[in-house]
């Protein structure tokens, strides 16, 4: 028997020694082995032991949560009446519920163990790599890890879910310099199951390298227009979060003032849009085995070919308004690629941006945002006039994604993602 | 509160490295009603120790998620090793940074916790009220948030003590649908500060006078309009003056970021502000009262003291840990700081404030033909360029020299030393805001204020 089921029945006597009928939790150990540089040399090593413990309880109707980082006997105890002083506080409410049984299953996906010469090597390899080929790239940092993450899953119905997962990440944090200028931040991450490839073969890491250097030469237009942009692959995936948050999440749906509340079925979004959640997929690597809720996880389509097919609600929100839960709560998001090639897609602008990051908060319900254009480039007439600062775009979720006009052959998969570039138009776009 | 096993633990502290051992425990309470259906109850405790070692100017660091004699012992091995680790791979030396004044610093405060009961109780009070006052809104939320760290820090050449964080927030939201566009709008007020909650909601009543007021606010913002695209002459209200001060200004002054080539790197001992405009980063006391959340000794052991930012207008330094400031040749201010026990400390601001000028805001509004007064926001963003961005939740015209209609939300932007050269009146007020999270890797709790500053900036409108 595996530490953590030692540890599970442990956590079942405690609940059943309270009289709790209905509940679940999740323990998790995890060691983390973490190489940090400041700027291009490693001036940091961490080695972190983590563990944790989670129980939900429900008392006649009544939920209680409570963690903690301590599965010692007294940290389990501790844990457990903390969950059930929180649920014999609360609310009755008849949507709190417990996943069903599911059959027993254990997951094991990437490198249980690190090879940290390795892994330095191929570090250092990366980092050679942009300053011999990036001379105008000043990196910042570079935080890269190994983490190996054992969890267990367990509820009164009987379902019991094990995973055994281990994964490679790096991210790197740079800024394009020519000793007198500075642009603003780029971020590049990957994630892998394994060393097989050098770093700067995955995600986006070499384009957006080149993209940093380009914004040095800047270029400026004055006053707004209405325009096309084109999002690259980073940037879509900020906006489909923001998507997900606003017209199809728990809090939107159970409150009703999504737009999407009563949409399933529907034409949402431009047929050139096919939006799914993984949960296996050979392109991913940092997919979830099951979800928050204790469901196995499985893949969810959310709009194909522009038709809400899915919301993403949790067991709550799905019993609370008599709606399908969403077996998937993970952030492993896929974008099916399109026909147009990227130079293609950029050709056929008249007048408009490529959008490389968009610093704005989160939109309001209505959807509309307002923020600053980061690592940006001017389009005119099909062509790159160059970078772009201080420019502000302006628009409606809602409507980007209706108003797709191409959608990229090209795709950028970092192991935690899968997206294209989207060209969008009738987007507000302010200069200086 | 923590008992003290870390203290002991001086002695297996290595000769020739340099050493910080931590003793850490977080707690956060969370509870949420959304239209009355409490939808968070929640309570997250988190406790462990971690080592820091330095060989050679190489930091070796390890935790671990439980809390005994042999555990700090475990984590001081495993920290050295990966120091060693780091020194033999690079097979060179990094500059380190020299011993600081020793010493021991007290508990300031007690975490008391209170029953998620009692916590419940007081979301569904102020809940009803919201509820039975005022009926039409389309949706209402109402969320209690408490965070608190316990440290013991242990240093081998530098202070020591036992510090402690405790804060709690509870946030208002309600929603109509706005006339003009016929879209939900949304209106946030966040009361609480540091302390408990018995500090700060142990008596509700002064929690309905801010909902009436909000709600107004929720009215005013209905009947909102669209602001006008453009650089615009504005007042910044405290909160927006206060996230300038942060994210505009505070970072591109971190001295990790200035080496990594923030704007703020060429611009030390130069203008890049108005000389009205003086920010400091507070350690615990600001003009003459303890700051929301005070700081009195760093995770590396530095004794805090303020860090002078902008004095008139000048650019005068950088906040620090100790091998920057050995780098820059400062003075170590206490800026070093770990979220988690899991966490190595990071250079991080504080209470980061610019400070309070001589105009009147009444005057300062009469003085502009045709602007905007900004008065709350729900966000910042700003990188090493010092180019910012920030979220405006509620603004409203400024016609003629009196305020007008309410704006929808919108976002405003520009470059921050570019902006602050236009600062040209400012406010004899402060107003703090102390509830929210700072990224950068980890998460910190961080307090910002700023007095209310006539300037120009670029607005997002449509």
């Amino acid at each position: 028997m595996s530490e953590l089921r030692e540890i599970a029945a442990r956590v079942r006597a405690v609940l059943e020694s309270k009289a709790v009928k209905e509940y679940s939790f999740e323990l998790k150990k995890t060691e983390k082995k973490e190489l940090n540089t400041e700027n291009t040399t490693f001036s940091l090593f961490r080695t972190v032991f983590d563990d944790s413990i989670s129980v939900h309880v429900l008392m006649d109707g009544r939920v209680g949560l409570s963690s903690g980082s301590d599965l010692s006997g007294e940290g389990i105890e501790k844990t457990v009446e903390n969950a059930v002083s929180g649920a014999l506080s609360g609310v009755a409410d008849a949507a709190n519920t417990i996943a069903e049984k599911q059959e027993e299953e254990t997951f094991v996906s990437g490198p249980q163990e690190a090879d940290m010469d390795r892994f330095y090597d191929r570090l250092s390899e990366l980092l050679e790599t942009v300053e011999k080929d990036f001379p105008k790239i000043k990196v910042l940092q570079m935080i890269a890890d190994h983490t190996r993450t054992h969890s267990l899953y367990a509820n009164s119905n009987g379902t019991l879910f094990e995973s055994c997962d281990g994964l490679y990440s790096v991210m790197m944090e740079y800024a394009g310099n020519d000793g007198g200028k500075t642009t603003g931040l780029s971020y590049g991450g990957a994630s892998t199951h394994d060393l097989e490839k050098p770093f700067i073969e995955l995600g986006s890491f070499w384009k957006n390298l080149e993209d940093a250097v380009a914004s040095l030469s800047q270029t400026s237009f004055e006053g707004k227009f209405e325009g096309t942009v084109i999002f690259t692959p980073e940037c879509l995936r900020r906006f489909l979060f923001m998507l997900s948050g606003n017209y199809l999440s728990d809090a939107v749906i159970i409150d009703g003032t999504s737009r999407w509340l009563d949409k399933v079925g529907e034409k949402v979004a431009s047929e050139l849009v096919t939006f799914s959640l993984k949960a296996s997929d050979e392109r991913l690597v940092e997919t979830e085995p099951y979800t928050d809720d204790g469901l196995k996880a499985e893949n969810v389509m959310v709009l194909e070919k522009g038709v809400l097919k899915n919301q993403l609600l949790s067991l709550y929100a799905a019993n609370k308004t008599s709606r399908p839960v969403t077996r998937n709560s993970s952030r492993a998001m896929v974008m099916e690629p399109g026909e147009t090639p990227l130079k293609n897609m950029i050709a056929s602008v008249k007048r408009g941006l490529i959008v490389g990051g968009f610093s704005g908060g989160h939109p309001g319900v209505s959807g509309d945002f307002s923020g600053v254009a980061k690592n940006s480039f001017y389009i005119e007439d099909g062509k790159i006039q160059g970078a772009v600062s201080e420019t502000m775009i302006n628009g409606n979720l809602e409507k980007v994604f209706q108003n797709v006009t191409a959608v990229s052959k090209e795709v950028s998969m970092d192991g935690a993602s899968v997206m294209p570039y989207l060209a969008t138009e009738g987007i507000v776009i302010s200069g200086k | 509160m923590l008992n003290d096993i870390i203290t002991p633990q001086a002695r297996y502290f290595a000769d020739g490295m340099q050493s910080v051992m931590r003793g850490h425990e977080n707690r956060t309470r969370r509870v949420s009603l959304l239209k009355g259906n409490l939808v968070q109850n929640i309570r997250m405790e988190s406790r462990g120790i971690s080592a820091r070692v330095t060989k050679n100017g190489y930091y070796g660091f390890s935790s671990v998620a439980s809390y005994t004699e042999e555990d700090a012992r475990m984590v001081l091995k495993a920290a050295t090793e990966n120091a060693l680790f780091l020194d033999r791979k690079a097979g060179k030396t990094r500059k380190g940074y020299p011993a600081l004044p020793g010493g021991t610093v007290p508990v300031n405060r007690l975490i008391v916790d209170f029953e998620q009961k009692k916590i419940i109780d007081a979301c569904k009070e102020v809940d009803a009220y919201i509820a039975k006052t005022y009926p039409d809104l389309l949706s209402r939320s109402v969320t209690y948030t408490e965070d608190s760290q316990d440290k013991i820090i242990l240093t081998s050449d530098a202070a020591s003590g036992h510090v402690t964080y405790p804060r709690c927030y509870m946030y208002i939201r309600m929603t109509a649908l706005a006339t003009l566009t016929g879209s939900p709008v949304e209106v946030t007020e966040i009361l609480g500060g540091a302390g408990s909650f018995e500090d700060n909601f142990g008596d509700l009543s002064p929690v309905y006078p801010a909902v009436d007021a909000l709600y107004l606010q929720l009215m005013d913002k209905k009947e909102g309009v669209y602001a006008e695209a453009g650089n615009k002459t504005v007042i910044l209200g405290g909160k927006m003056s206060g996230m300038l001060a942060h994210e505009a200004v505070g970072h591109t002054v971190e001295a990790d970021l200035v080496m990594g080539g923030s704007v703020a790197g060429p611009c030390l001992h130069k203008q890049v502000a108005s000389e009205l405009v003086t920010l400091i980063d507070y350690a615990h006391t600001a003009l003459g009262e303890t700051v929301p959340l005070p700081v009195y000794l760093d995770d590396e052991g530095t004794l805090a003291k303020d860090a002078v930012l902008i004095q008139d207008g000048i650019l005068v330094g950088y906040m620090n840990s100790r091998e920057s400031a050995e780098y820059f040749g400062m003075e170590p201010c206490g800026n070093a700081r770990a979220w988690d026990f899991n966490d190595e400390p990071l250079i991080r601001m504080r209470n980061t404030a610019i400070l309070p000028g001589k105009s009147s805001l009444e005057e300062m509004i009469e003085s502009i033909d045709d602007g905007y007064y900004l008065v709350n926001t729900s966000n910042g963003q700003a990188d090493v360029t010092g180019e910012f961005m920030f979220g405006v939740s509620m603004g409203y015209e400024i016609k003629k020299g009196k305020l007008g209609r309410a704006i929808l939300d919108t976002t405003v932007s520009g470059i921050a030393f570019d902006m602050l050269k236009t600062a040209d009146m400012i406010s004899d007020t402060l107003s703090w805001e102390s509830s929210g999270f700072c990224g950068k890797k980890q998460r910190m709790p961080v307090g910002l204020a700023g007095p209310d500053i006539r300037c120009k900036i670029t607005i997002g409108g449509r």
